[in-house]
């Protein structure tokens, strides 16, 4: 199972302070904080796309690109990227480079966005959202398995004799997950490509994450590539932790009552009550995490927010200090104890190679008389 | 013999309320009204004000907590609704939109409907029609067309006028009407299992 953080790029004031970082500083912060996550020993870093105040990620191949120079064995993935207003072909570019660059080290997660301007402001509309995450998608995954693609849709020009570069590492496109926090749409299309689905896991109660990823599961297994335990899951999770519980709350209290989102509105016992925020001690974590397995079946990454809302450079970094110390060894071996043999871990660049080497070697070995 | 399930949506925040009176008055005249047509009915009563922080909560967070959350499912899955609201500043009241605001826009089509409101005078008496009714078509339910206002005068007396009276068993006998001819199997709509196959979905359905 992977381990990781997720990290949206809001430039929010820290409410115990009021100073409002920079964007220069956020950006550094968010470097920092990758770096962090690799010394203490998780395995994934991704980070959002977003083309609005007050978010800075808008490049995120530049800062990942930078992130993959800096670090050995982290896995380099997004939060989401926007495969509705974004040009699939640019995103085949963009990310066949960056597996280049990193060795292998980087998978996706599509998402479509829920801003309405940024449509407009890349030449889409919103209203068409989840026919262009369809047809996006379909083109981006012909433009990384096809060397010449032919290919005329609906929302882009057409495409006669293109070949995207450079072409993927070792022939093997990055793996893709999808992520939706409403629409069982993007569930479906996860499973009817066999791509792993990850549900946002972090505003919403258990129950709905519960339903959306039983559907994928459902609808993995009905088309095809394995039964539903071997559908490949993954969840966001938002934790703040301190030794003791009560320091946790006390100090995480004034960034939930005024966080974007949901902030202003039910207390932080309410909805940590009602969603799987947990704010408490490592072993609250530990025990409300190993819970998520009991509504979603084994699944294969986990990843936590840590970085939003204000909270400074130094806090987040000792949150992923108690992460990598003394949460994710539990969970790692609680997860792999009770984990059973048939259901897989996620993808990486080294078992996808491995695994089209051996259909490859199927291929071959067809009579050919 | 069927049992219908009534569903009674009260906006008043008084205790005690006129337009949680307005409201017990319809549905034990809807009631009357089912049985005379031979149904037996249930009736569960959401009073908004003591959702009123569960719905701000909502109207932030996205999602209904676990209080809501109840009321909200008690009202999509009933076979018929009663909604009544105050009249504040020309309209309903903004914890009664609220309510319907924070609702799936598909989650109530269909569903028959029986509009009441209350206001201290009749000069607020056609808010019913011309700001209840859109609300409600809008949302795809079916209003019965006897709408019923009750101002402070029709309560004079300690009991309903005769007018208030008859507008009452009118509009019971509308909704009652309605809920009879529904389908017991009517159900409210299902994101999951309305998703189109992929293969539906690639063709740009």
């Amino acid at each position: 199972m992977q381990f990781g953080i997720f990290s949206v790029g809001d430039v929010t004031p820290d409410p115990t302070t009021g100073r409002t970082p920079s964007e220069a500083e956020r950006i550094k912060a968010m470097i920092a904080i990758a770096l962090k996550a690799e010394e203490v020993g998780l395995d994934v870093f991704a980070m959002g796309e977003h083309h609005n105040p007050p978010f800075v990620p808008s490049s995120p191949t530049t800062i990942l690109g930078y992130i993959a120079a800096k670090t050995e064995s982290l896995l380099l993935s997004t939060a989401t990227t926007l495969i509705t207003t974004n040009d699939p072909v640019k995103i085949a570019e963009d990310y066949a480079m960056l597996q280049h660059v990193s060795d292998g080290r980087v998978d996706l997660m599509m998402g479509r966005g829920n801003t309405g301007p940024v449509y407009p402001w890349f030449g889409k509309d919103i209203r068409d959202g989840i026919n262009l995450a369809v047809e996006n998608y379909a083109l981006l995954r012909r433009l990384w398995r096809e060397d010449v693609v032919d290919w005329e849709g609906k929302y882009r020009t057409p495409l006669q004799g293109f070949t995207a570069t450079p072409r993927p590492l070792d022939g093997v496109p990055p793996f893709v997950w999808h992520g939706s926090i409403r629409s069982p749409q993007i569930a479906e299309q996860a499973a009817y490509y066999g791509d792993g689905f990850f549900s946002n896991h972090i505003f919403w109660p258990k129950e709905h994450t519960q339903r959306m990823v039983e559907f994928y599961r459902q609808r993995f297994e009905h088309h095809g590539h394995g039964a539903a335990d071997q559908a490949i899951v993954g969840l966001g999770g938002q934790v703040f932790m301190r030794k003791s519980s009560q320091d946790a709350v006390r100090e995480f209290r004034p960034y939930f009552d005024v966080a974007p989102v949901y902030g202003h509105g039910p207390s932080l016992e309410e909805f940590t009550r009602e969603t799987p925020l947990t704010v408490g001690s490592p072993e609250q974590v530990i025990e409300r995490t190993l819970g998520f397995r009991d509504y979603v079946g084994d699944y294969q990454r986990q990843l936590f927010l840590v970085d939003h809302a204000g909270l400074p450079l130094k806090t987040v970094l000792e949150q992923l200090d108690m992460l990598g110390e003394e949460v994710v060894p539990v969970l790692r071996k609680e997860f792999a104890a009770l984990k059973p043999a048939h259901v897989p871990e996620a993808p990486t660049h080294a078992s996808l190679v491995e695994a089209a080497r051996q259909a490859a070697e199927t291929t071959e070995e067809v009579p050919t008389r | 013999m069927s049992t219908r399930t009534l569903a009674v949506v009260s906006g008043g925040l008084s205790n005690p309320s006129s337009t949680r009176l307005l409201a017990d008055r319809l549905t034990a005249a809807t009631v009357e009204a089912l049985r005379a047509r031979g149904d037996d009915a249930t009736v569960e009563v959401v009073e908004l004000r003591a959702h009123a922080r569960d719905l701000a909560d909502n109207l932030v967070t996205g999602f209904p907590n676990g209080s809501l959350r109840a009321a909200v499912d008690t009202v999509v899955g009933a076979d018929g609704l009663i909604a009544v609201t105050p009249i504040f500043s020309a309209s309903y009241s903004g914890l009664f939109k609220t309510f319907f605001d924070v609702l799936d826009k598909d989650a109530l089509v269909g569903k028959p409907v029986l509009l009441g409101a209350t206001a201290g005078t009749a000069r607020h008496s056609l808010a019913v029609e011309f700001a209840m009714r859109p609300l409600f078509a809008y949302l795809r339910l079916i209003a019965v067309p006897t709408g019923v206002f009750a101002a402070a005068e029709d309560w004079a007396g300690g009991g309903t006028d005769r007018a208030l009276a008859g507008r009452i068993d009118r509009a019971a006998g509308e909704l009652a009407d309605l809920v009879t001819g529904r389908p017991a199997t009517a159900r409210p709509s299902d994101p999951f299992a309305d998703t189109p196959s992929f293969e539906e979905l690639l063709k740009g359905s």
